[in-house]
């Protein structure tokens, strides 16, 4: 959240008074509230909540303010998500993506500024467990169309059969979970 | 007991824990696009999975703004969600730290805040609790960016953690920059907790990660608490060596602000952040003796303007009247309560 005074840095002190019943409220930074108490327009600073619970907001500032500086061409601008609808003009704009799509949708725009902020575009931390699952399920979709291939090349059909049943049995026990999701 | 009214480890510097999980639920937008019935729906769809696990549901719509504040206060709500207008609720399980916003900036952020220096335990805490909604909803994910968060500065583990430390020695040192600028060239973020321009009153400073993709969440908090244990390394060794002169302005310091503060009339919030840091620094040095870093760890919370306004039966209308109760309330846990000593 920005300082509603100079609109530039960070708000970090949080005032509300209530004052025979009149309340006012402002979301300052250090320097605006440091003014603001010198020429008596604050009372008292009785409501210096620390940012605590937002460390990374100044962050988000500079790392859009920065990266996204330079303008693109209209036709980027105007790109919209199929799923939800946000333009990357909106995004530039205020950080934020509209939707998990847009992540798709924007992957080459966003390719570098990701890259810029993170480091790194590769991500090497814990995995949902439904991912997982799938992982595993493609793992060994892999295996038996190895040992499948290697049957038929060894003319054993046979096997290559059972083997096309265990396939074909793994792909439809994939499709009526995905029905059982929600 | 809550965070606030216990100690953990290395109390002397380490005030408390943090971590935090950025999650978003698939097939729906992120929350700045999400319609009411739609923030309802994850309300609810949350609430059945978190509110069996001894969870209590907080709707924030629902609740007066000083109410709201004085979550913010504890430190289990960011500011930005207490003063949301769309819907949005927060699921509390004080005991173990644990709180989940729901309908935050992301759809979930999963945080424990446990007291002194436990990130380890302050994950698991966390993770054990993102384990139930993940075996339960689709989270947005993909292979190459982890977790789809709303803003792409929390992508990949979606984890946030951090350490609020206690500095009087380096801030008084006038360290505090230069331990900033080394923090931050590996990564690391160094924010003061009453953010008053550069300096923080109350020599409290939060330590977080910055970078939250391309490691594994192991990687990041052994990271962040190598750097918090060198820093607790250096203030220490400042500590012991204020000496001579210079230790008995310091004692005189320390010893009149615990006379204030236990005896004021009137104690504005940022005289009593200032008395608190004196005192505090007074008990690590055994300077003070008779105050416990649990009864100025419950100040911390009470004497903040909403939890305080709370507490009144008449909910102080002047900001006069505030400074009264607040004295009124530091005096009475300091000279009468004796909870938490021998
Ligand atoms: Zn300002
Ligand atoms: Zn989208």
């Amino acid at each position: 959240m920005l300082c509603e005074k100079c609109k530039k840095r960070t708000a970090t002190v949080f005032y509300n008074e209530n004052i025979n019943g009149k309340v006012r409220s402002f979301s300052l930074c250090g320097d605006c509230a440091a003014k603001m108490r010198e020429k008596g327009e604050l009372q008292d600073v009785t409501s210096m909540v620390g940012s605590f619970a937002d460390p990374f907001s100044e962050l988000q500032d500079h790392f859009f303010g920065s990266f996204f500086g330079l303008p693109s061409p209209s036709y980027i601008e105007e790109k919209a998500c199929p799923t939800c609808g946000t333009t990357y003009r909106e995004i530039t704009k205020n950080g934020l993506l509209g939707c998990p799509d847009c992540y798709k949708t924007f992957e080459a725009e966003l390719e570098s500024t990701i890259g810029a902020a993170q480091g790194t575009t590769r991500h090497q931390g814990a995995v949902p467990a439904r991912h997982r699952a799938k992982q595993k399920l493609e793992e060994k979709r892999k295996e038996l169309k190895a040992k499948l291939d290697a049957a038929i090349s060894k003319e054993e059909y046979e096997e290559a059969a059972r083997l096309r049943d265990e396939i074909r049995k793994l792909s439809a026990n994939e499709k009526s979970d995905e029905k059982g999701e929600n | 007991m809550t965070w606030y009214q216990t100690v953990g480890q290395h109390p002397d510097t380490v005030i408390s824990s943090r971590v935090r999980l950025a999650r978003n639920l698939s097939g729906y937008p992120f929350s700045s696009k999400l319609g009411a019935a739609e923030a309802n729906e994850i309300i609810e769809k949350i609430g059945s999975v978190l509110e069996p696990a001894g969870f209590r549901k907080i709707h924030f719509s629902g609740i007066s703004p000083v109410l709201a504040t004085s979550y913010v206060e504890r430190h289990y709500v960011s500011p930005d969600f207490a003063n949301k207008t769309s819907p949005h609720a927060l699921f509390l399980e004080e005991q173990e730290g644990l709180a989940v916003m729901a309908c935050e900036e992301d759809h979930l952020r999963i945080q424990c805040i446990l007291p002194g220096l436990s990130l380890e335990e302050a994950f698991k805490n966390a993770r054990r609790t993102e384990q139930l909604l993940d075996e339960n909803f689709d989270f947005a994910y993909s292979e190459k960016l982890g977790y789809l968060t709303h803003c792409p500065t929390n992508l990949g583990t979606g984890m946030r953690a951090s350490v609020m430390l206690f500095l009087p020695a380096l801030t008084m040192g006038g360290y505090m920059d230069a331990l900033a600028s080394r923090l931050s060239k590996i990564g690391l973020t160094v924010r003061g907790l009453f953010g008053e321009g550069s300096g923080s009153a109350g020599c409290m400073y939060q330590i977080s990660n910055q970078v939250t993709l391309g490691f594994s969440e192991e990687e990041l908090l052994h990271r962040l608490e190598d750097a918090i244990k060198q820093t607790i390394e250096k203030e220490e060794k400042m500590r012991k060596s204020i000496s001579g002169d210079a230790l008995d302005r310091l004692t005189d310091r320390i010893l009149r602000s615990e006379g204030i503060l236990k005896y004021a009339h009137m104690l504005s919030s940022s005289e009593f952040v200032k008395l608190f840091s004196d005192v505090r620094f007074g008990i690590s040095l055994g300077i003070v003796n008779d105050i416990t870093y649990e009864q100025l760890g419950e100040l911390l919370v009470e004497t903040m303007p909403a939890t305080l306004t709370l507490s009144a039966e008449h909910s102080p209308k002047t900001a006069a009247a505030r400074d009264m109760l607040r004295a009124k309330i530091v005096k009475e846990k300091l000279t009468h309560d004796n909870r938490g000593k021998e």
